[in-house]
């Protein structure tokens, strides 16, 4: 049986839970772990799992369905769309600026300077290139 | 494989607890509805009414699962149904025990008459010539069909909401944890339900196939389709019982069915 994906929200983060929760909603569907025509959990069931409000949960499924990752149906629930290929490197592109952010600002409240900031990213390619 | 015992124990207890209040407060209402209830109505209200508070039972267990709390919350990205939890051929056996019961209050609410003192729907009557006509009572006619479809119905809506909770409630913990654990919890809970919907719908529906079987072959001057429908009847009868004991079973001991479906 394949593990089921997992959202993860944290109350006390500096990004608010329901931008935590599209961010990696979007990166499920970009990669490819939830597929298209999947669907997503009802919002009072995904809101009473994570203890957030139906409202926030709302938002998240609104802005997802604004950038055309996800649609609702009345009676047929929300579900993954299928995203034209240019489309879909758009949202890859926006994610790793996304992560490229969320790293940068947790880099700096650890209080290191800029350049050890873009030194660890270079490392860090480096070190994950594929080998030949 | 699912391991009950994951879930967290003060959220087994109090779902346990919860369902057991509703069984024990279902025998009380259904005892004093028997000795309070006038004409049979009591008697015939008694089942319906135990079947409502083992469903408010089980929907309080429900309710009493808290959201959860911590700064940290998982989720885990799946739709739950309700036909994920339902046991498949009790359910089915309800939903044609509750079809028959509405087809035959239907029949015997058509037929029936009123009684010496007026009372509508108390008595069956037949004309059989001009002058001589003949009559049984008590019929399950309007006097005992109404109140009985009314908390049968309140029954059945109570079922319907105490499920959805089954469905909704938050998971008591970390999904990657406790997702089968949780899903046999919610299994049994599911499983009472279909149980108390046996109980409300299949008593009311062997006594009234007893009534009317009883009324149909009292009745001299009876057509042939009657002596057939009572005989029918009769004959439905042990399966009606098959479904009541399967249900009581269920609400008793809900564990034994889910446990087997898990363990699948």
């Amino acid at each position: 049986m394949t593990a089921l994906p997992l959202l993860t929200v944290v109350t006390d983060d500096v990004i608010p839970p329901y931008e935590q929760l599209r961010r990696q909603l979007a990166y499920l569907i970009s990669s490819g772990a939830l597929s298209a025509g999947q669907r997503l959990p009802p919002l009072r069931q995904l809101a009473g799992d994570l203890g957030l409000a139906v409202g926030t949960v709302a938002r998240t499924y609104r802005e997802l369905e604004a950038e055309g990752l996800i649609a609702s149906r009345r009676g047929g629930g929300t579900r993954v769309t299928s995203l034209p290929a240019g489309l879909a490197d758009e949202h890859r592109h926006r994610q790793v600026a996304e992560h490229a952010v969320d790293y940068v600002l947790k880099a700096r409240r650890l209080g290191v300077s800029d350049d050890a900031i873009i030194d660890a990213v270079t490392r860090a390619v480096g070190e994950s290139s594929p080998r030949t | 494989m699912a391991v009950f015992e994951d879930v967290p124990a003060a959220i087994r207890r109090r779902t346990v607890t919860w369902r057991w209040s509703g069984v024990v407060a279902g025998v009380v209402a259904a005892v004093a509805a028997t000795l309070t209830g006038a004409l049979g109505r009591g008697l015939l209200l008694a089942a319906p009414l135990f079947g409502l508070f083992v469903l408010a039972g089980v929907l309080a267990g429900e309710l009493s699962v808290p959201s959860p709390a911590g700064r940290t919350r998982r989720a885990a990205v799946a739709v739950r149904r309700a036909t994920d939890y339902l046991p498949r051929g009790l359910t089915s056996a309800v939903a044609l025990a509750a079809a028959g019961l509405v087809a035959l209050l239907s029949m015997t609410t058509a037929m029936g008459s009123a009684d010496d003192l007026g009372r509508a729907g108390r008595f069956l009557v037949r004309q059989c010539s001009a002058a001589l006509t003949e009559g049984h009572g008590a019929w399950a006619g309007s006097f005992y069909s109404v109140p009985l479809g009314v908390v049968v119905v309140v029954g059945l809506a109570g079922a319907a909401i105490a499920l959805r909770q089954v469905v909704r409630r938050p998971r008591p913990g970390d999904p990657a944890d406790l997702t089968a654990a949780d899903d046999q919890l919610r299994r049994r809970a599911a499983r009472t339900i279909i149980g108390a919907c046996g109980v409300l719908v299949a008593v009311p529906l062997i006594a009234t196939s007893l009534v009317t079987a009883a009324g149909f072959l009292s009745i001299g001057c009876r057509p042939a389709w009657w002596t057939a429908a009572a005989w029918l009847l009769v004959a439905l009868l042990p399966g009606w019982t098959t479904v009541l004991a399967w249900s009581g079973l269920a609400v008793l001991a809900p564990q034994r069915q889910a446990s087997a479906h898990a363990g699948a």
